[in-house]
């Protein structure tokens, strides 16, 4: 009898779950955009678990000025192109570089961010970028970036630089072991570089070498509509005064 | 310290609602897996060798691959190419659950070996089809036998739903990373989300425990 | 009256059955008439045992036919089978019953699950099996919370409940301690008494030779000979067989 009632209470309790499933699916049309909320200043959640940061503020005001509804979903970066080629999400505003790679995958809005490439050491360091990406040094940096990519193709294999790299799900993540001793330097964009610099004992020590990167928005190949609308809207949001109002809020300096 | 202490006392309604998220995959997968998982036992045990073979290749896959790779080919491939749109949170507790049938199957496959053999024949003996003396005399006397196996699986799935943060699921682990990257009080925050794990675990455990003993039949030892 | 009846209830021919290389039955036959009283004697691991699980199919026979009330079992017909399952009570060496229902539960869920007899009969009905055993006090009490006696009276409960029209016995007390040989003995001669069909394997030939019509010697898979107790018993034609019998009737003096 127990065990009928044991038994009963594990059904019911898929029959929720599968009515959850349903549920989640009749949801009217919002434009999902996943972030890598481990990405501050650009991305994060704030203290009550609020999507955050300035570009998702950016495209909350452009989808409340060109008439959309957006939700924003944090996720794993590693995933978040699969993720919007299997239409999980609808595009990707979260410090997204542009890369002829990854040009191959999404379709591009127009830039609205220079960032430059950066190396993180510990205050009390003396390196310099020469010396820290020499004698073997570790140095860390966020799987899945592009600057990962560039140093591995350029630094280490072309020019033949003798240092290791040492992959991190997020840049604060290598942060964090900078200060550990685990890895001399962290290469970060400048924007995360300028948030560790805030809120830890670390200093920046300057570029890499890697040429500037610039940020746009993404999304599918086929969806030009939604193209078009983000770059109208991104177009007006940066021609008002908003655009400099977000940049100070967000302590971003070009 | 102080100010990890502040960040982990800040953060914890936010991750203690991950709690729900991980809670919600875990039961989700658990039920699955047990719903799923009777039936491959059954097949496992009782089934014509086709069967048998279908469902040892099933268990095999479940059990070989790293789960990391069966969420990314059910979220990203297989659900996608099926046109089925399911949210992170549905793809992640399905995986988890099927995978936790192959494990359940196991579980079940074992308690079902070590019943004696007399009971199935009793049954027959009693006119009962096979599928009546499975359903009324071996699953009642199998699923008893496998509480205690199911303590195991528990804290297993729990931890394992810690991956699917991967498609965006905002469990426990997925909110803690969220709040260190913003606060860089890393330590202490993963510090609570590990005593957050042990919670549960005891929890879980316990009432698996309790479970066991109000199920258990008078006079009979295992 | 019922003894009268010169049609057999059940009939069994020639039935063989090998485990791997080695023959078990090599060809049995025989016949019980309703009322009757047959039971089977002979050394350990001589066929015993498969025969009557063969006679149900529990053990499915390589060869040969089995008759109840004059009509041949098809036992590749799945209703068929089951059907004929429920007319014919087995009680097996080592009880089995089912450990996680009580006594009573065990006596109703062949009536419930098997007959489809709504709660309230099939509750009444295996009340009224467990009283008739002695058991009724019993009644929510599970099997680990039951002596061997106790639970073997249980088991033929559960059997008379489905109205069998014949009992197979395998050797119903030889897993029981010496004292509580006897309750069970007991419950058994009762059913005798009130006229029950049955095919009992046993060891215990006093018992035997008191309740049996006709008494079988069986060795190595073969029926070596049949007859009226004081005939197998006394008068033995066969030197195996006297030599079983003394040696058995010896034992079952000393215990």
């Amino acid at each position: 009898m127990r065990m009928r009632i044991l038994v009963g209470i594990v059904l019911v309790v898929s029959c929720l779950f599968w009515v959850n499933v349903n549920l989640g699916s009749a949801e009217e049309k919002v434009i999902i955009n996943g972030i890598d909320a481990n990405f501050p200043p650009f991305a994060y959640v704030d203290k009550n678990g609020n999507p955050d940061g300035f570009d998702v503020k950016s495209v909350d005001w452009i989808a409340k000025e060109m008439g959309f509804k957006v939700k924003h979903q944090p996720m794993d970066w590693d995933g978040i192109i699969p993720s919007l080629n299997a239409k999980k999400i609808d595009m990707i505003a979260s410090g997204l570089s542009v890369t002829d790679e990854r040009k191959k995958q999404v379709a591009y809005t127009i830039p609205y961010w220079v960032i430059k490439q950066v190396l993180v050491v510990k205050n009390d360091s003396d390196l310099t970028p020469e010396t820290a990406l020499a004698n073997g040094n570790k140095i860390g940096v966020q799987r899945g970036t592009s600057e990962a990519k560039w140093m591995e193709e350029n630094l280490i294999k072309k020019e033949g630089k003798d240092f290791e790299l040492v992959y991190y799900d997020s840049a604060p993540l290598s942060v964090e072991d900078v200060l550990n001793g685990r890895i001399v330097a962290a290469a970060m964009d400048d924007a995360p570089a300028n948030d560790a610099v805030s809120k830890k004992p670390v200093k920046i020590i300057g570029g890499f070498g890697m040429h500037d990167e610039e940020f746009a928005y993404a999304v599918r190949q086929d969806d030009a509509d939604l193209l078009n609308t983000l770059n109208e809207g991104l177009k007006k949001l940066m021609a008002s005064p908003e655009w400099e109002e977000l940049q100070k809020q967000y302590d971003l300096k070009q | 310290m102080t100010e990890g202490f502040v960040a982990v006392i800040n953060a914890l309604p936010y991750m203690l609602k991950g709690s729900l998220v991980t809670i919600g995959v875990v039961f989700g997968a658990m039920g699955l897996g047990l719903s799923l998982g009777v039936p491959l036992a059954v097949g496992l045990v009782y089934g014509p060798g086709w069967l048998r073979k279908i469902i040892g290749f099933y268990v095999w896959f479940f059990r070989g691959v790293p789960l990391l790779v069966l969420l990314f080919l059910f979220y990203f491939g297989l659900f996608s190419w099926m046109g089925i749109n399911f949210s992170a949170f549905s793809a992640g507790t399905i995986v988890l659950g099927l995978i936790s049938a192959a494990y359940q199957s196991q579980i079940f496959r074992g308690a079902m070996l070590s019943l004696p053999e007399g009971q199935l024949k009793a049954a027959r003996a009693l006119g009962m089809s096979d599928v009546k003396a499975i359903l009324f005399i071996i699953l009642p006397q199998a699923l008893r036998l496998s509480v205690p196996g199911w303590s195991n699986e528990y804290s297993i799935v729990l931890k394992d739903s810690a991956v699917t943060y991967a498609l965006g699921v905002a469990e426990i682990m997925a909110r803690t990373h969220f709040v260190a990257s913003r606060t860089y009080q890393h330590l202490p925050l993963y510090i609570a989300a590990g005593m957050m794990y042990l919670l549960m675990t005891y929890i879980g455990v316990k009432g698996l425990r309790i479970l066991e003993k109000n199920v258990r039949i008078p006079g009979y030892s295992y | 009256m019922a003894r009268t009846d010169n049609n057999p209830v059940l009939k069994v021919e020639n039935v063989r059955k090998s485990f791997g290389d080695k023959e078990i039955l090599k060809g049995l036959s025989l016949s019980v008439k309703k009322g009757e009283v047959k039971v089977i004697i002979g050394p350990s691991g001589g066929g015993k045992s498969t025969l009557l699980q063969c006679i149900n199919f529990l053990v499915v026979p390589d060869e040969g036919e089995v008759w109840l009330e004059g009509r041949k079992i098809n036992y590749a017909k799945k209703r068929e089978l089951y059907a004929y399952r429920q007319q014919v009570g087995m009680i097996f060496q080592d009880f089995n019953l089912f450990d996680h229902l009580t006594a009573l539960e065990n006596v109703q869920i062949g009536l419930v699950r098997v007959k489809k007899m709504d709660k309230v009969s099939a509750h009444e009905r295996a009340a009224a099996e467990l009283r008739r055993v002695g058991l009724a006090e019993h009644a929510g009490h599970y099997p680990a919370q039951l002596s061997g006696g106790q639970k073997q009276r249980v088991s033929i409960a559960r059997a008379l409940a489905m109205d069998p029209k014949v009992m197979l016995l395998d050797e119903p007390t030889s897993a029981l301690d010496p004292e509580l040989i006897g309750e069970v003995h007991a419950v058994i001669k009762d059913l005798v008494a009130n006229g029950m069909t049955m095919l009992m394997a046993t060891h215990q030939i006093g018992f035997a030779s008191v309740l049996a019509d006709e008494i079988i010697f069986m060795e190595d898979g073969c029926i070596v000979e049949q007859g009226p107790p004081t005939q197998i018993l006394l008068n033995a034609q066969c030197t195996r067989t006297k030599e079983f019998c003394a040696k058995i009737t010896h034992l079952s003096a000393d215990s």
